[in-house]
């Protein structure tokens, strides 16, 4: 029998050239929680978040919802992001929130670095994998370093 | 509008007979599939064994990762893990979707141990439950600080005398 389960689910939008969206759901036996972020391109930028709790365990959590506000202006690719939302999100407000905003981000990282690669995929038009990773890894600043993979590929 | 990403991932415990924590975390999104499991000793909350499997990525190179994992036996959860973990298996020599794994069963233990104080306060009235929110402050000091509900200023920190 289980004595935990945490699930989140995240959803990324491209409805613009230069926006994402992402839609994510944390749900945990103590917390449920939604965030809607958008980040918008060249800079990865987050320019719009809400929030909202179906569940939470104390009267002062609510006071949380206003501290999302902490994350508008962050840049998602910079290499303090998740520091920095971890505190102005997470200690400052509730650190489930910068949890489930944290996976909002990387799945538009995902987005922005895989996405384009699918769609060319499915046209049968994309470029070898090596070719259009590296294109992406210098388009996109701050992925270099970010793994073993685009260590080495990024040089 | 059509999506053009989607994740889940899912993160359980399971109590074992011996009084052990067996921690299982799963992601599964458009581009990557991984699990990673692992056993921690209670009480000391040490990472008894650990494996990690990548079931998709769209770079083979990420099999690489795998056996850092096994630099985590012995490791104690607590302060400094997340660092440890983010060292040791994330970062420019390993898989950060790894380590994010790890770190999620690392979170599973500390809401495990969590949930009793919160269903036990359930039924009571809503100062009853401050009560028992004050206490389990008390008794987990490290949780001042940590978010908006237990920084200073909060009404359930008022008048609270915390041990040494």
């Amino acid at each position: 029998m289980l004595s935990f389960a945490r699930n989140k689910i995240v959803g990324v939008e491209h409805p613009e050239e230069n926006v994402f969206l992402a839609h994510g759901v944390l749900e945990d036996y103590i917390y449920a929680l939604e965030l809607d972020v958008e980040v918008k391109v060249p800079n990865f930028e987050i320019t719009g978040i809400q929030g909202k709790y179906r569940r939470y365990t104390t009267p002062e959590c609510p006071k949380a919802i206003v501290k999302l506000q902490n994350a508008v202006g962050l840049r998602i690719l910079e290499g303090e992001f998740g520091r920095k939302v971890r505190r102005v999100v997470g200690k400052e407000g509730c650190t489930h929130f910068a949890n489930l905003l944290i996976e909002c981000c990387d799945g538009i990282i995902q987005a922005a670095i895989y996405g384009e690669w699918q769609a060319l995929k499915e046209k049968g038009i994309a470029p070898a994998k090596e070719e259009y990773l590296k294109g992406k890894l210098q388009d996109i600043a701050g992925l270099k370093d970010s793994c073993m993979v685009y260590s080495r590929w990024g040089k | 509008m059509v999506r053009i990403y989607t994740r889940n991932k899912y993160a359980t415990t399971t109590d074992l007979e011996d009084g052990s924590l067996l921690l299982r975390a799963t992601l599964e999104d458009t581009f990557f599939a991984g699990v990673v499991e692992m056993e921690v000793k209670v009480p000391d909350l040490e990472i008894a064994s650990i494996r990690g499997e990548i079931r998709r990525a769209v770079n083979e190179e990420c099999q690489k990762a795998i056996p850092l994992l096994q630099d985590l036996v012995g490791l104690r959860i607590g302060s400094g893990t997340n660092k440890t973990v983010n060292d040791l298996i994330g970062s420019s020599t390993g898989c950060p979707k790894l380590a994010d794994l790890v770190l999620e069963c690392v979170d599973q233990v500390i809401l495990r141990f969590t949930l009793p104080w919160l269903k036990g306060s359930q039924s009571q009235s809503e100062q009853g439950q401050i009560e028992n929110l004050r206490e389990m402050v008390r008794q987990n000091p490290r949780l001042v600080g940590s978010c908006i509900a237990f920084s200073k200023g909060s009404r359930l920190l008022e008048g609270l005398e915390l041990g040494k």
